[in-house]
């Protein structure tokens, strides 16, 4: 408590101060790297566990770890001399515009030399542009709109796919389903309101009518609607053999409670993550979703080809005392990313840190993910971040697309 | 619904120095309105910190927005709280016409300025007949269909949302890659504009008016005030003004999406800060903005980091203490000597 | 649109009409009794919903079993936030409805904070409960059981609040406390007790429906903010103050919000019926059964 009360005291000298444009002179061993998250309202959840997520990955560069990963060996980074990564964290509650502010506050207050962020595609839009105008690389850890790397940013870098890259890989599955010999005619799109739903959804209507798929519903709902009987119902009609959810957590809790309710057992689903990868929601329903496959950048079960992933899981569970998710993984890795090129670059400048990043080559085995490696192309996306497909069953996710990362071939239908 | 007792309104002159009195007191707020804004322009300049002129530019952004309000909502005695439709009407109006057609941002503040007070006025029309709770509700509620339209309408990017492009710093195209200065003296500029048109209106017959409209509309009907058009003039000026601080809004941030320029909690940060300073007051609003925003601002920045909900449990004590502790507005404090002064000196 | 397919609609609509009437009664009653809106009514339901959830931990026991504990609760909190805000702002002297809005709106974002703080901000579900899940099926029309049951609470409690209102000392009180709030002083009513009472009785009614809802949503901090706009409409269009104007204003917006879902886009549902409240008081001013 004092603490915190010494931190708001601190504000308001920061306030006092501001007019001298007094500030503290960085410590020289230490590289400070801004962390911006939703800590209040709505989707706060996700903001805590990235936190923990993060500071996970801090812990792995700044101590001893015996792991294959970028910078776990000894402590610090080598290339400044063993200094330590600091991380400020900063509450942008999914506005775009506090997103912003809090993006400049971090650089020109806290002298960060790199932000990491931001969940909501919509405050990553405004954080990137303020990054850019200041010169300091910001790395997209788990934003997913394809909008946000095709605006010329130099100082923009997403390791993670983007929305593009999953639904390619979901109608991938489902032509490789077709080629076994499954029937697969329609597809119903299902979809949240906001950027995210409404992207994800462009894409899978222009891939399936690009390779043959009928869609035989496209509903866009209210996100927190306080109930979705009336959506589900139109779904039950259409009765697709593929029902593609685009939903935040809330929404697919209710969106599966709904369909038990009226009785409506899809074919098979076939979700876009987010809400579906939240381990709350099979907490909750997932008997409910037995076979549900969802796309992700991440499953435990990569522990198999990916050595890390368990000594990573348990460090990360020890402080958020939960799983690595489809989110996590990624805020885990963004920072770790970035800690390779700011070692690298051997310098807390924009430019020289821009220019590692650009440089980055870290193969698929120095990392958690099913990637193939981190090498960004000239928009900042890594073109070779492969997404998988999960399945589940029983009560846990198993990998079953693309082959090269399948730990069991996919049950298909989802019931069957 | 809206009991609500006037700050005493500026006396009716009755005697020839008593107006003489009167006309020095305007021309003594005018002064001190003259010193306080000179002022203001030169804060920018003595705090350099990029963080804080960005707190300084929202504070004077919502005191402009919340002066505008005040128009309608404590002079006129209306509780809008749907204005949050002008902020976004204004912020869509000008991302559109700039992005789209190229239409510089102060012809799509202007534009969507007038837009608004035509949708003010249509609405106006039907709403003015409700009292109490049944307007304020009816203006949240078509501040949401609103909301809910553009959200689905993909001719101004529905849910993607508007994303100016980087341009040159110009105050042409109001666009500034890193310098905050220009972007706070226009906020401060749509403020006294917003203050000036207030101080005008005080003294005019539209501002007797609604004075007369808040205290007791059927009783100021009585006496030949025309209530309806009064109401209708206060909605029109008030969305003009929003709507323009909604297209300030749109060029400062550069990126507008439904949520983030027409959500309800924008309703409620434009009435807080005229209620929390005092509402139908010429400085309230300021006060008010002064307060509120730079404490939300630094308590998230500071204490919302740990996503515990303490950010949250301090503001809502504060909005709650605030509005128990001084009903009249934190203005009152200083105000309380001047009219039990006044008071006495009444015959 | 087959027959089933619209008495699925139908039924859905009705069930959920119910639901918003139980959540908006409370409302409508403090309101009547002394003319303030509670902005933090979303917020009691959610903190409904979260001790539901706790007490179901910590007992074991179903909802259905606590739900007369967590009506207990919530009455406590409706007196307890009466006594220790609105008390205080009805005293105020000037501006009295904007101090009632700002001071239950501070209340509403405070217990935010506190549901944040003590629950954080998961999502909370109750597990294993007797009705979560369960469906009655009727020619091909599904009934969710919980809903079943929130309805039948929801009739329930409007028919004892009836009889409260109508055959008790306490409702002729609170009836007497309406219609003149400062005659009831002279014939020995102490109105603080009334006004303490009635806000524990609102709230302990949206502890009915906090109860009904936790076993069939997901619980949050924001929770509440989702049903609260939905509240006021059903309030104002029903008329404020009037106990059977939200019994069939929450009817109709159940109605008219599925039915809009399946004219308009899903996305638009919520369009329908705020249309609806629009047209009604632009012809009627004081809502469907208010008086003016």
């Amino acid at each position: 408590m004092i603490r915190r009360r010494d931190l708001l005291v601190g504000g308001a000298g920061a306030l006092a101060l501001a007019g001298a444009g007094l500030r503290p002179a960085r410590a020289a061993d230490e590289v400070v790297v801004g962390v911006l998250y939703a800590m209040s309202g709505a989707s706060a959840q996700v903001g805590v566990d990235a936190r923990h997520a993060i500071e996970t990955a801090l812990d792995i560069v700044n101590a001893d770890h015996a792991l294959d990963l970028p910078l776990a060996k000894g402590t610090g980074l080598p290339g400044l001399g063993g200094a330590k990564i600091r991380l400020v964290f900063a509450d942008h509650q999914a506005d775009p515009q506090k997103g912003r502010a809090e993006a400049e506050r971090l650089i020109t207050q806290d002298k960060v030399a790199a932000l990491v962020g931001c969940y909501q595609s919509a405050v990553s839009n405004t954080v990137s542009a303020t990054a850019e105008r200041y010169g300091v690389p910001f790395v997209c850890a788990d934003s997913s709109s394809p909008s946000l790397h095709r605006r010329n940013l130099k100082f923009f870098f997403r390791p993670a796919a983007h929305d593009e890259m999953f639904s390619a890989a979901m109608f991938d599955f489902l032509d490789a389903q077709r080629a076994k010999g499954q029937t697969i005619g329609s597809v119903a799109l299902f979809f949240e309101d906001t950027i995210y739903g409404v992207d994800s959804a462009n894409v899978q209507r222009k891939l399936a009518g690009e390779r043959g798929y009928k869609v035989v519903a496209d509903i866009k709902y209210k996100t927190n609607s306080p109930s979705l009987t009336a959506e589900v119902q139109q779904l039950k009609t259409a009765n697709a053999d593929v029902l593609l959810p685009t939903s935040y957590t809330t929404d697919a809790i209710l969106l599966t409670k709904t369909m038990a309710e009226l009785g409506y057992k899809p074919k098979s689903m076939l979700a876009q993550a987010a809400g579906f990868a939240e381990k709350v929601t099979y907490d909750t329903v997932g008997d409910k979703l037995q076979g549900l496959i969802s796309r992700g950048s991440f499953s435990l079960d990569l522990a198999a080809k990916r050595p890390s992933v368990g000594a990573v899981n348990a460090l990360y569970k020890a402080r958020a005392a939960r799983d690595l998710n489809d989110n996590s993984s990624r805020q885990f890795m963004a920072l770790l990313v970035l800690a390779d090129a700011v070692n690298r670059a051997g310098s807390t400048d924009g430019q020289k840190i821009r220019a590692a990043l650009s440089a980055t080559d870290i193969p698929g085995a120095q990392t958690i993910m099913p990637w193939k490696r981190v090498a960004f192309g000239p928009d900042g996306q890594n073109t070779e971040a492969d997404p998988v497909l999960l399945q589940w069953v029983g009560d846990k996710f198993v990998t079953v697309f693309p082959d090269s990362a399948a730990v069991a071939p996919a049950l298909w239908p989802m019931k069957a | 619904m809206t009991s609500t007792t006037l700050p005493a309104p500026a006396a009716v002159p009755a005697t020839a120095s008593a107006a003489r009195a009167f006309a020095a007191k305007r021309r003594r707020t005018l002064l001190v309105g003259l010193v306080v804004f000179a002022g203001m322009a030169a804060l920018p300049y003595l705090v350099r910190d990029v963080y804080l002129q960005n707190v300084l530019i929202l504070t004077v952004m919502y005191a402009a927005l919340s002066q505008s309000w005040n128009i309608l909502g404590g002079y006129c005695g209306q509780i809008s709280l749907g204005h949050a439709l002008y902020f976004g009407l204004g912020a869509y109006f000008t991302s559109v016409l700039f992005v789209t057609y190229g239409v510089v941002p102060w012809g799509g503040m202007l534009a969507g300025g007038l837009a608004s007070a035509g949708v003010a006025l249509l609405l106006g029309w039907p709403c003015f007949r409700l009292a109490g709770h049944y307007f304020s509700i009816a203006t949240i509620v078509i501040a949401e269909i609103g909301l809910l339209l553009v959200h689905n309408w993909d001719f101004v990017g529905g849910a993607m949302g508007i994303q100016w492009p980087f341009n040159p710093d110009s105050w042409w195209t109001l666009q500034f890659a890193r310098d905050k200065v220009p972007y706070f003296h226009f906020a401060l500029g749509l403020f006294v504009a917003v203050w000036f048109v207030t101080y005008l209106i005080e003294d005019s017959r539209w501002g007797y008016w609604w004075r007369a409209v808040k205290d007791d509309a059927q009783a100021a009907e009585s006496l030949g005030v025309e209530v309806f058009r009064s109401k209708m003039a206060a909605a029109a000026v008030s969305a003009f003004f929003t709507a323009i601080g909604g297209g300030f809004y749109a060029a400062y941030v550069s990126y507008i999406d439904p949520e983030s320029v027409m959500s309800f909690r924008f309703s409620l940060l434009f009435a807080l800060p005229a209620v929390l300073g005092g509402i139908g007051t010429l400085w309230g609003a300021l006060v008010g903005a002064a307060i509120l925003i730079p404490l939300t601002e630094i308590s998230r920045s500071y204490l919302g980091g740990t996503g515990s909900g303490l950010d949250l449990i301090l503001y809502g004590l504060l909005v709650m203490l605030v509005a128990l502790a001084r009903p009249e507005g934190v203005l009152s404090l200083f105000k309380r000597t001047r009219t039990a002064r006044n008071q006495e000196a009444a015959p | 649109m087959t027959t089933q397919a619209l008495a699925q609609v139908l039924a859905s609509g009705l069930l959920m009409g119910l639901i918003y009437a139980l959540i908006a009664v409370g409302l409508s009653l403090i309101f009547g009794l002394m003319d303030v809106v509670n902005f933090a009514h979303g917020e009691f339901l959610m903190i409904a919903m979260y001790a539901t959830f706790g007490l179901v931990l910590a007992t074991q026991l179903d909802p259905v079993v606590l739900m007369p504990l967590v009506a207990a609760l919530l009455f406590a909190l409706g007196g307890a936030s009466y006594l220790g805000v609105v008390r205080f702002a009805m005293r105020a002297k000037a501006n009295q409805g904007m101090v009632q809005i700002f001071a239950t709106f501070g209340l509403a974002i405070l217990l935010q904070g506190v549901a944040q703080y003590l629950f954080t901000p998961d999502y909370r579900n109750v597990q294993n409960t007797w009705l979560g899940g369960r469906t009655l099926e009727v020619g091909g029309v599904f009934l969710p059981w919980p809903q079943i049951f929130g309805a039948v609470v929801s009739l329930a409690a409007f028919g004892g609040l009836h009889l409260l209102m109508s055959r008790t000392d306490f409702g002729r009180a609170l009836e007497a406390t309406r219609e003149d709030q400062g005659a009831v002083a002279l014939v020995g009513i102490d109105r603080n007790r009334v006004f303490a009472l009635g806000w524990g009785l609102g709230a302990a009614l949206v502890g009915l429906a906090g109860a009904v809802l936790a076993v069939f949503y997901y619980i949050h901090p924001q929770v509440g903010a989702s049903f609260a706009l939905i509240a006021y409409v059903t309030v104002a269009l029903g008329g404020f103050g009037s106990v059977a104007g939200a019994l069939v204003a929450g009817v109709i917006v159940g109605l008219v919000e599925a039915f809009t879902a399946v004219i308009l886009p899903p996305a638009l549902k919520s369009v329908g019926v705020y249309a609806l409240y629009l047209a009604v008081v632009f012809v009627r001013p004081q809502g469907l059964f208010g008086r003016l």
